[in-house]
This record gives C-alpha cells, sequence and structure tokens, in this order.
C-alpha cells in the first residue's frame, strides 16, 4: 500500500545550491510529478541596467552569472555592437572566442564535478575541481581574475595576448588534456557513477523538442543545436571543431556530453592560439550607439543567451532584456524527474547546470 | 572506485596542491587584478574613471575654493573590473597585483585611495582649467606646450590670432573671377 504525499524542498535545502523551490509529490520513494517555483533571488538587474550607461553595463552584465561570466558581456557587447552598426578588429574576434572557450572548460568541469560529489564520490569531485584548478590559473595569469575575466569592451577586447601569455597558455593546455582524457575515462567506466547517473532523469528528444531545451540538455538528447554552428558569430566560422551529441539523454550523458565538449573547447582553443591574426584589439575612440534595437545571441556554456537592447540615442540602455538557457531547461525537469527517487533530485538538478543567479538575475 | 583507485594513490603522494598561505607567499600573476592605484601626477580629472564605474567606486569633490578636487577611490566598493584604468587617459589609473585587502571592521572606512588633485591655472589670463600635469604635456603637448596650458578661450583666441593673415584680403565674387582665370 502506498500513500502519495507531498515533499516540498527548498527554498534553501541542504541539496540545492541555490535557492529553488520545488513542490515534489511523491509515492513512496518515487517521484510522481514535480513543480517548480522561482524568484527567491530576484536581484533587478534588468532595472539596474536602465540606470547605468553603456560601458558601466559591461561590468554590470559580467556579473549576472559567475560560471558564464564572460558569455553576459561578450554578447551584450555584440547586441550593441550590432545596433551602432560597427565591426570589431579580427583579432578582437579571436581573443573573445578564447576567453569564451576558457570559460566553457572550467565550467562544464565544474559540473561534472559536482555531479561526482552528489554521487558521494568526493575524492572524484576534488580531483575534477584540481584539473579545473589549471583553468583557474590560466584566467587568473592571463585575465587577472579567476572568475570575471574583463576581457570585453564595446568595440573589442581589453586584453592582448603576448609571446609570453600564448605560451603560457599552450602549456596550461597541454597540462589539461592528459588529465581531462584521463578523467572522461573515469566518468565513462567508474561503477558507482554508472549505476547513480545511468537511467536517470532521462529527457527523451521529442520531450526535449517540446520544451524547447537548449545547450547540453538538448544536445544529451540528440539534438545538434549549437549557436555557434547555427548562427555562427565570432570567428567561429573559420574553426574546425565537432557538436557533441548523444542520444541517452540521462544525467550520465549529459555529464559525458560535457567532457567531451571541453576537450573540443581546448580544441578550438589551440586552433585560434594558432592562428589569432596581428592588428588592433579594439576599435579606436567610444563607440556612439544611436537610436534603435538589436539582438544577439551566443552559445553559453549552459545553452544559448539571447539578449535584446533598445537604446533612444542617451547614454544607456532605454532596455536591456536578456534570455538565459536554464530558463528554458527547467521546466524540462518535471518530464525528468517524473518516476526517479527522491536521492536523484539533486542529480538530476545539476544535470542541467542550473544557473538560478542568472535566471532571476 | 577501481578507474579512479590508481589516481587517487597518486594524487596521494603528490601531497596537497594548495598554496600553504599565510605561511609562505602565494603565487600572484604580473597581471592580477587588484587594488587600484591612482597617480595623481597624471590624472587630469577627466572623470571618464568615474563615468565608466557601474561600482560607483569612485568619487571627485571640488574643494570649498573650488581650487582642488578630492580624488576618492572606495576598495570596499570596486569591484577589481579594470573598466577604469582600462579607459584613464593618461593611465594615471592602474590595477596593482595587491590582494592583501582584509582589514579590521573599524578600519572599513579607510579602505581608498585618496588623492588630492590641484586644478591648473592658464598661461594666459589665470582661469582655472583642467590640470595639465608634466607628464601628460610631454605625452601630448609637446608640439604647443604654451597652447596646451591655455584655458579654451585663450586658446581660441590664440588659434584666431594664428590662422587669420596680418593683412585682410578682400574678398568678392569679381576678385575670385579674375583669380580663376
Ligand atoms: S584617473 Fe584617469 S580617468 Fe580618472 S580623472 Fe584622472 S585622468 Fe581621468
Ligand atoms: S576597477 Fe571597476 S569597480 Fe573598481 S573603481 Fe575601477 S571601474 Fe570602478
Amino acid at each position: 500500500m502506498s500513500e502519495t504525499y507531498t515533499l516540498p524542498v527548498g527554498p534553501l535545502h541542504v541539496a540545492l545550491e541555490e535557492p529553488m523551490y520545488f513542490d515534489v509529490r511523491v509515492e513512496g520513494e518515487t517521484v510522481r510529478s514535480v513543480e517548480l517555483s522561482a524568484g527567491h533571488v530576484h536581484r533587478g538587474m534588468e532595472a539596474l541596467a536602465m540606470n547605468r550607461n553603456w560601458l558601466q553595463n559591461i561590468t554590470l552584465t559580467e556579473r549576472v552569472c559567475s560560471l558564464c561570466s564572460n558569455s553576459h558581456p561578450t554578447t551584450y557587447c555584440m547586441a550593441v555592437e550590432n545596433l551602432a552598426g560597427v565591426v570589431v578588429p579580427e583579432r578582437a574576434e579571436y581573443l573573445r572566442v578564447i576567453a569564451d572557450e576558457v570559460k566553457r572548460i572550467a565550467s562544464h568541469l565544474f559540473n561534472v564535478g559536482i555531479m561526482a560529489h552528489l554521487v558521494g564520490f568526493d575524492s572524484l569531485f576534488m580531483h575534477a575541481m584540481e584539473i579545473r584548478e589549471i583553468m583557474q590559473d590560466l584566467k587568473e595569469g592571463v585575465y587577472g581574475n579567476r572568475m570575471n575575466l574583463g576581457a570585453l569592451a564595446i568595440g573589442g577586447c581589453r586584453y592582448d595576448l603576448d609571446e609570453e601569455t600564448t605560451a603560457f597558455m599552450r602549456a596550461k593546455l597541454r597540462e589539461l588534456d592528459p588529465l581531462l582524457t584521463e578523467l572522461t575515462r573515469v566518468y565513462a567506466t567508474d561503477p558507482l557513477i554508472l549505476k547513480r547517473t545511468r537511467g536517470i532523469g532521462v529527457l527523451p528528444m521529442e520531450e526535449a523538442r517540446r520544451y524547447e531545451v537548449v545547450g547540453p540538455v538538448a544536445r544529451a538528447s540528440g539534438i545538434a543545436y549549437d549557436v555557434r554552428r547555427k548562427a555562427p558569430y565570432a570567428v567561429y566560422p573559420h574553426l574546425d571543431f565537432e557538436v557533441q551529441t548523444d542520444t541517452a539523454g540521462d544525467v550520465h550523458s549529459r555529464a559525458m556530453l560535457r567532457l567531451r565538449e571541453a576537450a573540443q573547447s581546448a580544441v578550438i582553443l589551440e586552433q585560434c592560439l594558432e592562428n589569432i591574426p596581428e592588428g588592433p584589439i579594439c576599435l579606436p575612440g567610444a563607440v556612439f550607439i544611436p537610436e534603435g534595437e538589436a539582438v544577439a545571441r551566443s552559445e553559453a556554456p549552459r545553452g544559448e543567451v539571447f539578449y535584446y537592447v533598445r537604446s533612444d540615442g542617451s547614454d544607456s540602455p532605454q532596455r536591456l532584456k536578456w534570455r538565459v538557457p536554464t530558463y528554458m531547461n527547467w521546466e524540462a525537469l518535471q518530464v525528468m524527474m517524473a518516476g526517479c527517487q527522491v536521492a536523484d533530485i539533486p542529480l538530476i538538478v545539476n544535470s542541467i547546470d542550473p544557473c538560478i543567479s542568472c535566471t532571476e538575475r | 572506485m577501481l578507474p579512479f583507485l590508481k589516481i587517487m594513490v597518486k594524487n596521494l603522494l603528490a601531497g596537497p596542491s594548495t598554496d600553504p598561505f599565510p605561511f609562505a607567499p602565494a603565487h600572484t600573476p604580473k597581471r592580477f587584478r587588484g587594488r587600484a592605484c591612482h597617480d595623481k601626477e597624471k590624472c587630469i580629472l577627466c572623470g571618464i574613471c568615474r563615468h565608466v564605474c557601474a561600482a560607483g567606486a569612485i568619487q571627485l569633490r571640488v574643494t570649498e575654493d573650488g581650487m582642488a578636487v578630492h580624488w576618492v577611490l572606495w576598495h570596499n566598493s570596486c569591484v577589481f573590473c579594470g573598466l577604469c584604468a582600462h579607459h584613464c587617459p593618461t593611465k594615471a589609473l592602474t590595477m596593482s597585483d595587491d590582494w592583501h585587502m582584509t582589514h579590521r571592521g573599524e578600519e572599513r572606512f579607510d579602505q581608498r585611495e585618496v588623492s588630492f588633485v590641484p586644478y591648473g591655472q592658464c598661461s594666459q589670463c589665470g582661469a582655472r582649467i583642467h590640470p595639465r600635469p608634466e607628464s601628460v604635456v610631454q605625452q601630448l603637448g609637446s608640439r604647443y606646450p604654451e597652447r596646451f596650458m591655455m584655458c579654451p578661450v585663450c586658446k581660441r583666441q590664440e588659434l584666431a590670432r594664428r590662422v587669420t593673415p596680418a593683412k585682410p584680403s578682400i574678398t568678392t565674387g569679381e576678385s575670385d573671377e579674375r583669380d580663376s582665370a
């Protein structure tokens, strides 16, 4: 005999990294349905953005979220540049891609690390984080900060690579390569990881289409949607890399997909360091931003980031609006969680790599 | 666990991978964006740093007698984005690699970078102008140093004097035709 009852999880809960509220209807140990309610960390950033000028908003958008902290200002700058009708120098495009991919590797490693932690395999979690530390050192050495790179300016980039930093970056990538391969093998074969993550939180392709999920969540369910290929920006059309996909659509496949994507990012970085042309890194002088509206989108580690700007020709935006990947992905949790065990809830939530802080900004 | 065992043993043998700070110095890269430094010898009080600072960490306050400006940067408000240093035209503002920001609660209002930057004086009429520090004169004003030290009004007059020929020529439609003929 089993009874259905409602289990409230959150907004503050030991199993959750960020505040989110779930009303989980359980029958015994099995989840029957989930209702989500968000809005616990609203920061009013869109209103803030209207009170700051175009340049200040680079700093503001960079602080929307720490793990995709480069994707936000990149997309914001791209939107503003689209509005102003300027083309950034090619070297700056390369520098932007480099910064983005460095952040992607670090972000993906963080997520798979947390997965190991939630499985209860803390030594693997530590190991993944230590590998991620290579990228953190790289960021610190090249950009000057471990999280917020401060790489962007309207009309180009603020940092440049010289011989020394390029060599440093190459050395770090060489250091990363064997460790990442080894880590991928552990995640692919470890019995504990496999037992806890395979066949859990399954999101079939039709459901993924219905919920219009983006990023690794979509790609793990067989939808080869990557903005870097679908709507190429910066120098992605010139780069040779493979969009990773999988068909299993479970927690394990999403983690493996992230590891493979991190490896692809390393390939992209190598190519960029090889092909980066000489030239200016930023447009000279200030970019004039006329009246009008524009959009831009890019592929953040979690999926598609979309920015909309509207200007009345003044010093600050009249409207700045952005849509982040988690917003598309979390509704699909209802599918992923139905029929799972209560103990798997944190694992499934983590597998969409939710970023509540940027969704609720 | 098995595939991981080898890695675990290797990691155990390798020992801790963290810096033993504060017992030994922590590695700080050259490009690190730490606390901002202001060099008042280079500042021209253009206010661009304040304009770009999203955190509102920079204040420029004119003194009571109107002869100088208190330039203040609050370290506790600063988010170390480095945008001010990027946009400072004279590089008076730079990001240092000093990340030691710990302080006691009672010292929180001392956590600031303060400069007292006096205004300059027009070399002709003595009016108040933005400061023209030596380094900036050398960099930007070396071609016409005397004009560089003037207020906008005197500069305009000086320029007008320069471009106006000593004997004004009278131009009429006729004379133009004759010239071109
Ligand atoms: S520090 Fe630089 S940007 Fe700020 S007022 Fe002085 S010269 Fe201008
Ligand atoms: S580093 Fe950024 S936050 Fe700090 S004072 Fe400069 S502009 Fe403001």
